[in-house]
């Protein structure tokens, strides 16, 4: 019963850290989207919220908080309040199995923890992919209950787009997880060790290069990002499935995106880059000495990853402009999924006459 | 030919072309915009601001009531009642003088239109209102804005041309137009 409670605690604090630290990284990245895009286009982003506009964030927080919750006429009072908790929950439940450093275990009060993963289950990979798609539920449901069309074109589009983009998310991964042989992330990231060419990216046999690209595309597509950003297209669906939002929902759908960003980085850095490994074997810190802060150097490698592809998106959508509705159908079905599958079929072969 | 159009695609050449350009504006980052409430653009000389009504040094109208920038408003903003001034049925006035500025366009025409100069461009250019009502001046407003802009007042235009002073001879006195 003590380890029961003890088992508890610990991991309620540890979901505690990991929540503190995404809805952080949000506001950080409310602000750095913003602050970027602007200086791509020769603008200087927000300037009046504090020095340099760093305060934006939170004057955003406070006004979204503030804001009049407005429930349209005719709309379905129970889903149209589900949806964006839906969206919300999906989109913050895959961080329970990312891996966030090494997988090391402490030992406290006579029972092993591992730190820095919530919950280390052997379908991680698996179960991150069934809850993103639960989240087009929040999606598609928010756009029909809002009694508007412009929601339920948006959501509809959303659908769609999650779906076939889903399927090239799961099909580029299964290129990695044949290599790696095992769904647990903890698992993927250790198989990637060493030198930066132990990264599936690049990693003998066979490169999952091409995997990489697609899983990166599909990613931009299945968060609604530009230039795949069709469900939320506001020049023309005012802004999609969460038209007639306002508040705190609205909040929820807006924190929910950029949680799916945050998560799809985690997965690209996780499964493609290595994860927590560093480009050399080891850490820097463990060789100088400080074995017990190597952990702090796996970590920084980790988010430093990770921000690497938070950046891309801002890039991606300061230059690409927005994909056609049968463009992005016709790339996602005819171009993306092929490359995929012959991804899966190559590297299956290779796998199996050189096995690692 | 077609071979290096198909390396281009399946490379994302464009795309890196395009992603390249947005990554030398952030390093080369120089800002083109201002930071508008604290800080403001020049205005070029002719800057075609708040329209407003001159008056002569000594203080009098120059508006004569002739109508003529209401007939050249494209978008009738300009809406002018014209009377005797009283006492000298020779000369008339704008007894009121409305300018309805939600329409105005500045395009000027009715700067142009003037015959005697009375109206002018100013280089005021924050009207924003809350209520659009505001927006509906009248000469008394018109005339102050024209004072504050204008501090340099141009001589009645008998006294700037002795030539065409003979038309004027029958004023000795100056007539105090409006109040």
């Amino acid at each position: 019963m003590a380890e029961l409670a003890l088992r508890m605690a610990f991991s309620l604090a540890q979901i505690t850290v990991v929540m503190g630290v995404i809805m952080l990284t949000i506001m950080v990245l409310t602000l750095a989207e913003r602050k970027v895009l602007g200086w791509m286009q020769d603008r200087m982003g927000p300037m009046e919220v504090g020095p340099y506009g760093i305060l934006q964030p939170v004057a955003d927080g406070l006004k979204l908080f503030f804001k009049e919750d407005i429930v349209p006429a005719g709309a379905n009072r129970f889903l149209f309040s589900l949806a964006p908790i839906l969206a919300l929950v999906a989109a913050l439940i895959g961080f329970a199995v990312v891996p966030f450093g090494p997988d090391t275990t402490i030992e406290l009060f006579g029972i092993q923890f591992k730190p820095f993963i919530i919950s280390d289950i052997n379908i991680g990979i698996l179960y991150i992919l069934a809850f993103t798609s639960i989240g087009a539920y929040g999606v598609i449901l928010g756009g029909w209950a809002s009694n508007s069309k412009y929601s339920l074109l948006g959501g509809l589009r959303s659908a769609a787009q999650v779906i076939s983009y889903e399927l090239n998310v799961g099909l580029a991964i299964v290129g990695v997880l044949l290599l790696a042989g095992s769904l647990s992330l903890v698992k993927i990231t250790q198989a990637q060790a060493g030198w930066f060419w132990n990264w599936y990216v690049f990693a003998p046999p066979f490169p999952q290069l091409l995997a990489f690209v697609v899983y990166v595309i599909s990613a931009v597509a299945e968060t609604n990002r530009v230039p795949f950003d069709l469900p939320e297209a506001e020049s023309e669906l005012v802004a999609g499935f969460f038209t007639e939002y306002s508040g705190m929902r609205f909040a929820f759908f807006f924190i929910a995106e950029y949680a799916n960003m945050i998560l799809v980085s985690c997965i690209a850095a996780a499964l493609f880059l290595g994860g927590w490994n560093a480009p050399y074997p080891g850490t820097a810190l463990a060789r100088m000495g400080f074995v017990q802060f190597a952990w702090v150097e796996n970590v920084v490698w980790f988010a430093a990853k990770v921000y690497f592809f938070l950046f891309l998106f801002f890039w991606l959508r300061a230059t690409l402009p927005r994909l056609r509705y049968d463009q992005l159908m016709r790339f996602g079905w005819k171009v993306m999924l092929p490359i995929a599958l012959g991804n899966i079929l190559v590297t299956a072969i290779a796998a199996y006459l050189f096995p690692r | 030919m077609k071979f290096k159009a198909w390396l281009k695609t399946i490379t994302f050449y464009e795309i890196l072309v395009g992603m390249a350009a947005t990554m030398r504006h952030l390093l080369r980052y120089k800002p083109i915009t201002l930071q508008y409430p604290h800080e403001k653009r020049t205005l070029p000389d002719s800057y075609r601001g708040m329209l407003a009504l001159l008056r002569y040094d000594d203080g009098t109208e120059k508006c004569v009531g002739c109508d003529l920038c209401e007939a050249a408003c494209p978008s009738r903003v300009i809406r002018v009642v014209s009377s005797e001034v009283p006492g000298e049925p020779t000369k008339r006035y704008a007894s009121e003088y409305y300018m309805d500025m939600t329409r105005c366009l500045f395009c000027g025409m009715c700067v142009e239109a003037c015959p005697v100069d009375a109206l002018g461009m100013t280089r005021e250019y924050e009207w924003a209102v809350y209520d659009k009502r505001n927006l509906l001046l009248n000469k008394q407003q018109l005339l102050a804005i024209g004072d504050r802009s204008y501090p340099v007042r141009e001589k009645r235009l008998e006294f700037q041309h002795p030539n065409v002073a003979f038309f004027n001879v029958a004023f000795k006195n100056l007539p105090a137009k409006g109040t």
